[in-house]
């Protein structure tokens, strides 16, 4: 059939790959508005996320659409890698990658590993909780310690990287690439991976320096 | 930086002798080669000296030597088709190197293109993705006149771009994953790119990617080397369109399959 065809393509892998990561991205700019009112104080902060839940059914939903696009980004991410990795860079003696800054694309699996790891302990710590603390509490109290609070920067670090070249890479995937466009393109694919670094790796500074004692 | 009329190198280059057999390195000395010959003109040189002494020389593919055809080309110190930006080995220029360099040179890479001998490898697997949809199904009969039907100068020029792509294989080569989206991309857009090629755009797009899978080629992962290393410049604006032209033709085409 031929959407069976499609996805066993070469170019409909790379297509879910950008289409599961666009859905992603989308799911961290409403994770950022959320988010954003930690920043507020404890109480915008706590009512935002009693408001979200007393919503289950779309919290319900949101959450199974999630773990599914993930399973599709990391599975279809993986199956690649395994299969581009029987090609690799050790065929030749010497290898040069003549592009410069090929750091973020050439580390597309691992940083995306990494995310993976970051994104278990995440919901581990956050989602699969003890119900009665407050989570306005949760989160100064794990986010604000030393390690957890390290692991989050340098996650949020290694999603900036993975961002950087992922971002433009899923719009030259859609076929998005015009010569007009292309300067807009990538600033904003910098622009994003500083923004969410900064933004999300915020939070755990704004507890472990003190600077959000009084939330 | 002055540039001296004849350089010496040490050349490391990949011998095998088919196929089936395990190639090697081998260390050879050149001296006195010219800085105005070309890549291949000083491989001919040492093939000479290597014929003088008995032995056998070093099988490497080429025919124009002058950039048109295609045929020649080799990674060196792990670029390929050398340090020179948009250049094919023919006429990458030996003044690219100083005296005392070692060079590595090894044959274009990949699961698709089999090693033949030496530096010659079979890039067949191209002329199969051609193969199946690469062209335009018109009965031309007599010559017309070039001007019969309209085509927009901007689109001519996009085609022609394209259609610069002399099927050397560096972008398959250069590629971490042996991807041959580069080739393929410049193939399909010169076609769909004009009247004469849109037609048959859908069933092209789905055949040729189909025959580009088949041979083994990887998946791009826009790392960019391609267009890097093109000896044409054959930009990957060329994949993006690739891109959407095999998407449309995935989900809107009329055929059945
Ligand atoms: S020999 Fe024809 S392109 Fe180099």
């Amino acid at each position: 059939m031929w959407i069976v065809r499609f996805f066993q393509s070469s170019i409909g892998k790379k297509m879910i790959m950008a289409f599961t990561g666009m859905l992603l991205f989308l799911f961290l700019c409403t994770h950022v508005m959320g988010n954003s009112t930690i920043y507020l104080g404890s109480s915008h902060f706590q009512h935002y996320a009693d408001t979200l839940h007393s919503f289950p059914v779309i919290v319900y939903l949101f959450s199974i659409s999630l773990l599914i696009i993930v399973s599709l980004h990391v599975g279809f991410g993986l199956n690649l890698y395994f299969k581009n990795r029987e090609e690799g860079d050790s065929r030749y003696a010497v290898t040069k990658r003549v592009v410069e800054n090929s750091l973020a694309s050439r580390t597309m699996i691992f940083s995306g590993l990494f995310i993976l790891v970051f994104l278990l302990v995440h919901v581990a710590g956050f989602t699969f909780r003890d119900e009665h603390e407050p989570i306005s509490e949760l989160v100064k109290e794990l986010l604000g310690g030393f390690f957890y609070g390290s692991f989050y920067i340098i996650a949020f670090s290694v999603l900036g990287l993975h961002l950087s070249h992922g971002f433009w890479s899923m719009l030259q995937t859609f076929g998005v690439n015009h010569p007009r466009y292309n300067k807009l393109i990538s600033s904003l694919s910098l622009f994003f991976s500083v923004f969410f670094f900064l933004f999300f790796a915020g939070i755990p500074l704004y507890f472990m320096t003190g600077l959000g004692s009084s939330y | 930086m002055k540039i001296m009329a004849t350089i010496d190198l040490t050349l490391n280059i990949w011998r095998q002798k088919d196929n089936d057999s395990l190639g090697e390195f081998e260390i050879y000395q050149l001296n006195n080669i010219s800085t105005d010959s070309s890549f291949l003109e000083m491989l001919d040189v040492l093939n000479e000296k290597l014929t003088r002494e008995g032995k056998i020389p070093v099988a490497f593919d080429h025919d124009c030597r002058e950039g048109i055809c295609g045929m020649c080309g080799a990674v060196i110190d792990g670029v390929a088709h050398g340090p020179e930006k948009a250049t094919t080995l023919c006429q990458l220029h030996m003044r690219n190197f100083s005296t005392g360099d070692t060079l590595v040179i090894e044959p274009f890479r990949s699961r698709a293109f089999p090693v033949k001998r030496d530096l010659m490898i079979d890039r067949s697997a191209f002329d199969r993705i051609i193969q199946s949809g690469g062209y335009v199904s018109t009965n031309t009969g007599g010559a017309i006149d070039g001007n019969s039907i309209l085509i927009p100068s901007d689109k001519a020029e996009l085609a022609m771009d394209a259609a610069a792509c002399i099927g050397c294989g560096a972008c398959v080569a250069s590629c971490p994953n042996g991807a041959a989206m580069l080739f393929t991309g410049a193939k399909i857009s010169q076609l769909c790119l004009l009247p004469q090629g849109a037609p048959e755009r859908h069933s092209r797009a789905l055949a040729m990617i189909d025959a580009m899978d088949k041979e083994g080629f990887g998946n791009c992962s826009n790392a960019k080397e391609c267009e890097a290393v093109c000896p044409k410049s054959i930009s990957i604006r060329n994949i993006a369109r690739l891109n959407r032209e095999y998407a449309k033709a995935a989900f809107l085409s009329e055929t059945k399959k």
